[in-house]
């Protein structure tokens, strides 16, 4: 009896018939019954005869219950397959689409849930048919991963690949990325790359697998955006829960603030640097920012790995600074200003004697560490820490990294905007 | 109550022998759960007003072609991407309805109600229920799909005509209520969406109309009878699906009322049997459906409104002729519906307002000549018909391809479909059948194990209704009306609290109805001040005769407690002393009628001490100290 076989399960007074699922556990067998719903049956006391084998080719993926389905489409997919050649369109820019697993890329291979290497312009057509007539389309696979496991090695090759795609001329980049770690990649890449093509990120906070995703409007956004002229690393995500407007963030600028929803992306402390209009496609943008072909593409993606990001909250065990005793790099996320427990700065003041650059930022998010205030601001400058301006916690910690591996003077560096993560004047911004 | 009088011997089509013709139905009822929560959140399950949403949202769905399945072309169109859907969202929705936060755990009271309502059909919980998720593409559920649970399976009620099996029972999601369309789309409002609901699938062991209406009687007495389905318009849907031997399987969709169940069985057993005359009747003649033609030039000069009307914003007329169809078109297959109402419905689908045959013209503004020429252009014979359309060149050309799609159909008989339910008990076509419905596991809730050692057994209702007469004395009416009626659980409540149950029940069934034709507003009476009301006779402080004048303050001014009312009101209970007073007085007043006639004259004066005290005294006690009064005096 394998999964797929066509079974028929007695158990006390019931009898069910349908197909072996998969996601059977030694416990409970799951079968799949004519009107299409799963049923969970006891394995304990269960009486089960094969009635037909192998009646569903089921593929090895982690869930393997759409498989079921999948099957049956794949048939009719491949009919469709035939007639789906894409065109290249000389009066069409060129977008490199590059997937890092996101949730956008899941639907790229349907019957399996995974993304293949072969991505190509037929796959993300059929995942987002949408996409269809924009842009000719370049495909590439540079991770296939949850977010959550994002490594800044993996910052290092998406940011190879992009240069690799704009070197071959690709006219903007689309980056398909998992919301969780969205915002540090697109730091990452910030520092990394000087761009003259646009490079977008976008991705779904509702899943691909629902006909309500916002993954068809983000990747249309992103592609659009891709297209615009703005130069920069941008985050392209629903900017309200409705499907009318994209908004596109500064890469170093922009942070999840929230679990689930589909705007949960926003520029803190300030309004979007652009939106795209789903209605009229139109991309519009508030503030000034770097134009295409401005600057030469360069590539500088050294990151010093031995970087981290640490939260002070009341009560915190001291120890936690022994932790991070010979690291090259130590973000601080201070209270308020940028402070934390006087008793740590006897301790930071070793650490930095020792060599680990410390860097203070603040956990209010929205505005400017000042350490010249009080006391305990004051004590901690003295103690050789460096104050990041307003510039987001995660994002310091990725630019320390970078600063670390690329920059002679790190304290200046700190203390300066590279890719717009840190404002200089502190105005309402609109 | 739940043993009707079936209606047999009405109707022209009563003396149908359904033996004869292999009738088979089963039903599909659906049903809502009054649950505290919804079935994926915490939030009430309760209704709103359009005007109290305070904020919308726009989406589009983009279901993907195999997540779409086999589904037909015209609900393909209705997903078209560029169909936007409005919400309207409440203070009491939450995100989950929004679609923008992962669907909470099954609710347990949805789940504990639904496995006693298995336990009542004597159905078997499976091991471990998988929610599913059932794609749905015109909006009414903002994920682009219906959460469904399979609960239970094989089951079985009771009819006097024998026993019909309950295939499934399914625990769902409602889906959100359509408010409008509106110019790019649809508008829906999400406070029905996800109040949990039960829908329960008959296997087709039915086999009369009336057994039809028993059963759906029978299931829907078992429902109310765990005293947490919700009541009123819109919370019960029923399905039927009826064929006949020589038929087709046919889907009739949205009967309201249950009443009309019996009526659509027959109605629908008489159509098949109709069409299978007319397939009959066509054979013999050999008849056949000719190629679709342009047929403007017959009335270029036409003096009928609707066609001269489509031809003058460059519209077209087409024609289709029929051979061997003449009188069969316009014949009756269904109280005022003939074959050609059926090739009209599949013309409306394409956006036609419908269409003319020649066995109802000349007509409609269409002459004599004109149908001489129609005939003529079209080949057609006196044998013939012909169907036309004018509409849009491309709404009629594709309108009159279905209309001759379904007269071909008709060559070979009944044809399986989705039919809508009409007022009058006929239906009308919807759409083909559905393919099988496409279902992925719903990934974001865990499985649940049903436990139906847990599950308490209801009393039904016909055994309320026993006992309300054994143990509370009521009549047989009033018992049926209070365990029918929708506030049977806040009688049990209130008996059980020490309530008189002939006064909770007077009360709930006679007093309430009574003061909603005066036009009391008493929907704006909450349990709660029912419950006090009765709880102040109970102790006391309100006689009996205070209880409707006491209601109707608090119908009119709900934001008041019951004591208060009564107190502003007057309307507290008078004590001894203060009757006493009062009874005194009016015999004092009449002190020469009392003196002639004595103890006669007791019932004139009851009905003026009662007047003097307003509602405020008991009548028993009124009596009594009345009939000492006029002792004293005699
Ligand atoms: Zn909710």
């Amino acid at each position: 009896m394998n999964p797929g076989d066509r079974v028929r399960v007695d158990r006390a007074d019931r009898t069910y018939e349908g197909v072996l699922l998969p996601s059977s556990t030694d416990e409970q067998l799951v079968v799949k019954l004519e009107g299409g719903y799963n049923v969970g049956v006891d394995r304990d006391g269960a009486d089960i005869s094969v009635l037909a084998e192998d009646v569903y080719e089921i593929d090895g993926d982690a869930d393997g219950d759409d498989a079921v389905d999948a099957a049956e489409d794949a048939d009719a997919d491949a009919d469709d397959d035939a007639s789906d050649e894409v065109e290249f369109d000389d009066d069409l820019p060129t977008i490199s689409l590059i997937s890092t697993g996101g949730t956008i890329a899941s639907t790229v291979d349907y019957r399996t849930g995974a993304v293949t290497a072969q991505f190509d312009a037929e796959d993300v057509l059929r995942a987002v048919p949408d996409l269809a007539g924009r842009a000719n389309y370049r495909g590439r696979v540079v991770a296939n991963i949850l977010s959550e496991n994002m490594e800044p090695p993996i910052w290092q090759d998406l940011a190879e690949a992009v240069h690799e795609e704009i070197e071959n001329g690709a006219d903007g980049v689309v980056v398909m990325h998992g919301t969780d770690t969205m915002q540090y990649s697109a730091s990452a890449l910030s520092f990394m790359l000087e761009t003259p093509v646009p490079i977008v990120f976008t991705g779904s906070q509702r899943s691909a697998d629902r006909p309500s995703s916002d993954n068809v409007m983000n990747a249309v956004s992103a592609v659009e955006a891709a297209k615009s002229d703005c130069a920069e690393v941008l985050v392209c995500m629903h900017g309200t829960e409705s499907d009318d407007v994209c908004a596109l963030h500064r890469g170093t600028r922009v942070r999840k603030n929230h679990t689930s929803r589909r705007d949960a992306f926003e520029t803190v402390g300030a309004e979007p640097l652009g939106t795209v209009d789903y209605h009229s496609e139109t991309v519009s943008f508030r503030r000034d920012y770097q134009e295409r072909g401005e600057v030469d593409l360069t590539l500088s993606d050294a990151l010093e790995s031995d970087v981290e990001l640490l939260k002070f909250t009341p009560g915190m065990d001291p120890a936690f600074l022994d932790v991070v005793e010979g690291a090259e790099g130590l973000v601080i996320e201070g209270t308020g200003l940028g402070h934390v427990h006087t008793d740590l700065i006897p301790r930071i003041e070793e650490l930095i004697a020792d060599g680990t650059t410390v860097v203070m930022t603040s956990q209010c998010l929205e505005g400017r560490v000042c350490d010249r205030v009080y006391d305990t601001g004051r004590d901690l400058l003295d103690a050789g820490v460096i104050e990041a301006g307003d510039t987001l916690p995660g994002t310091a910690k990725v630019k320390l990294m970078w600063a670390l591996a690329n920059e002679e003077s790190v304290t200046e560096t700190m203390q300066t905007s590279i890719a717009g993560e840190l404002q200089e004047r502190s105005v309402p911004w609109e | 109550m739940s043993t009707r009088e079936t209606a047999s011997g009405s109707g022209a089509e009563s003396d149908l022998d359904y033996d004869d013709l292999g009738l088979v139905a089963g039903l599909e009822i659906h049903q809502q759960l009054d649950t505290t929560t919804k079935l994926f959140c915490q939030c009430p399950t309760e209704l709103r007003e359009p005007e109290e949403a305070d904020r919308t949202f726009t989406r589009y769905l983009h279901p993907t072609r195999s997540e779409l399945g086999e589904i037909d072309e015209a609900a393909l169109e209705e997903s078209r991407v560029d169909r936007e859907f409005e919400y309207l969202a409440y203070d009491s929705t939450c995100l989950v309805e929004e679609d923008d936060e992962p669907p909470h755990e099954l609710d347990a009271e949805a789940l504990e109600t639904v496995l006693e309502i298995a336990q009542l059909m004597d159905m078997s919980p499976v091991d471990q229920a998988h929610v599913m998720r059932k794609i749905v593409v015109d909006g009414s559920n903002t994920s682009g799909f219906q959460r469904s649970t399979l609960i239970a399976t094989d089951g079985e009620i009771e009819t006097s005509e024998g026993a019909v099996g309950i295939e499934d029972l399914m625990l769902e999601e409602e889906s959100a209520q359509r408010v409008e369309e509106t110019d790019d789309g649809v508008r829906y409002s999400l406070d029905r969406l996800g109040i949990p609901l039960v829908e329960i699938g008959t296997k087709p062991d039915i086999s009369t109309p009336e057994q039809a209406l028993e059963a759906a009687e029978r299931i829907g007495m078992l429902l109310r009878s765990t005293g947490k389905v919700k009541r009123g318009l819109g919370t019960i849907r029923q399905d039927v699906n009826v064929s006949i031997a020589d038929g087709a399987r046919v889907e009739i969709k949205g009967v309201q009322s249950l009443d009309d169940i019996d009526d659509i069985v027959r109605t629908e057993a008489a159509r098949q049997r109709e069409l299978v005359e007319i397939r009959e009747e066509l054979a013999e003649r050999d008849a056949s459906v000719g190629d679709v033609q342009d047929v403007t030039d017959v009335f270029e000069d036409t003096e009928s409104g609707v066609i001269g009307g489509a031809l003058n914003s460059g519209g077209a007329v087409m024609g289709v002729p029929l051979a061997g169809f003449d009188g069969i078109v316009g014949r009756e297959i269904a109280p005022d519906r003939r074959l050609g109402t059926e090739l009209s419905d599949h013309a409306k689908r394409h956006g036609a307002g419908g269409i003319f045959h020649t066995d109802e013209l000349p007509a409609y503004g269409v002459t004599e000549d004109e149908v001489a020429a129609l005939r003529e252009a079209v080949g057609a014979g006196p044998d013939d018909a012909v169907a036309i359309v004018a509409a849009d060149t491309d709404v009629a050309e594709a309108a009159i391809e279905a209309a001759a799609e379904r007269a071909e159909t008709a060559l070979e008989g009944v044809p399986e479909e989705t039919r809508g339910a009409n007022d009058d008990g006929t239906t009308r076509y919807l759409r083909p059948l559905p393919g099988a419905a496409r279902m992925y596991p719903e990934t974001d809730v865990p499985p649940v194990e049903p436990d139906p050692s847990e599950v308490p057994e209801p009393e039904l209702l016909t055994e309320k209704v026993e006992r309300y007469q054994d143990e509370f004395d009521l009549g047989e009416g009033l018992a049926e009306q209070v365990a029918y009626g929708k506030h049977m659980p806040l009688f049990e409540d209130v008996v059980a609290d020490g309530i008189d149950p002939t006064l909770a029940a007077t009360t709930l069934e006679s007093t309430l109805t009574e003061l909603r034709r005066d036009d009391v507003p008493i929907e704006a009476l909450t349990e709660a001040h029912i419950a006090s009301v009765l709880q102040l006779v109970e102790a006391g402080e309100l006689p009996n005769e205070g209880v409707p004048d006491l209601l109707t303050v608090l119908a009119e001014e709900p934001d008041q407690t019951a004591e208060e009312a009564a107190e502003d009101a007057g309307l507290g209970g008078a004590d001894e002393a203060e009757v006493r007073e009062a009874v005194v007085g009016v015999v004092e007043r009449n002190e020469e009628q009392v003196a002639e006639e004595g103890m006669q004259a007791f019932s004139g004066l009851m009905g003026e001490c009662m007047g003097a005290l307003r509602g405020k005294a008991d009548g028993d006690l009124v009596s009594q100290l009345l009939r000492e009064e006029i002792q004293k005096r005699s």
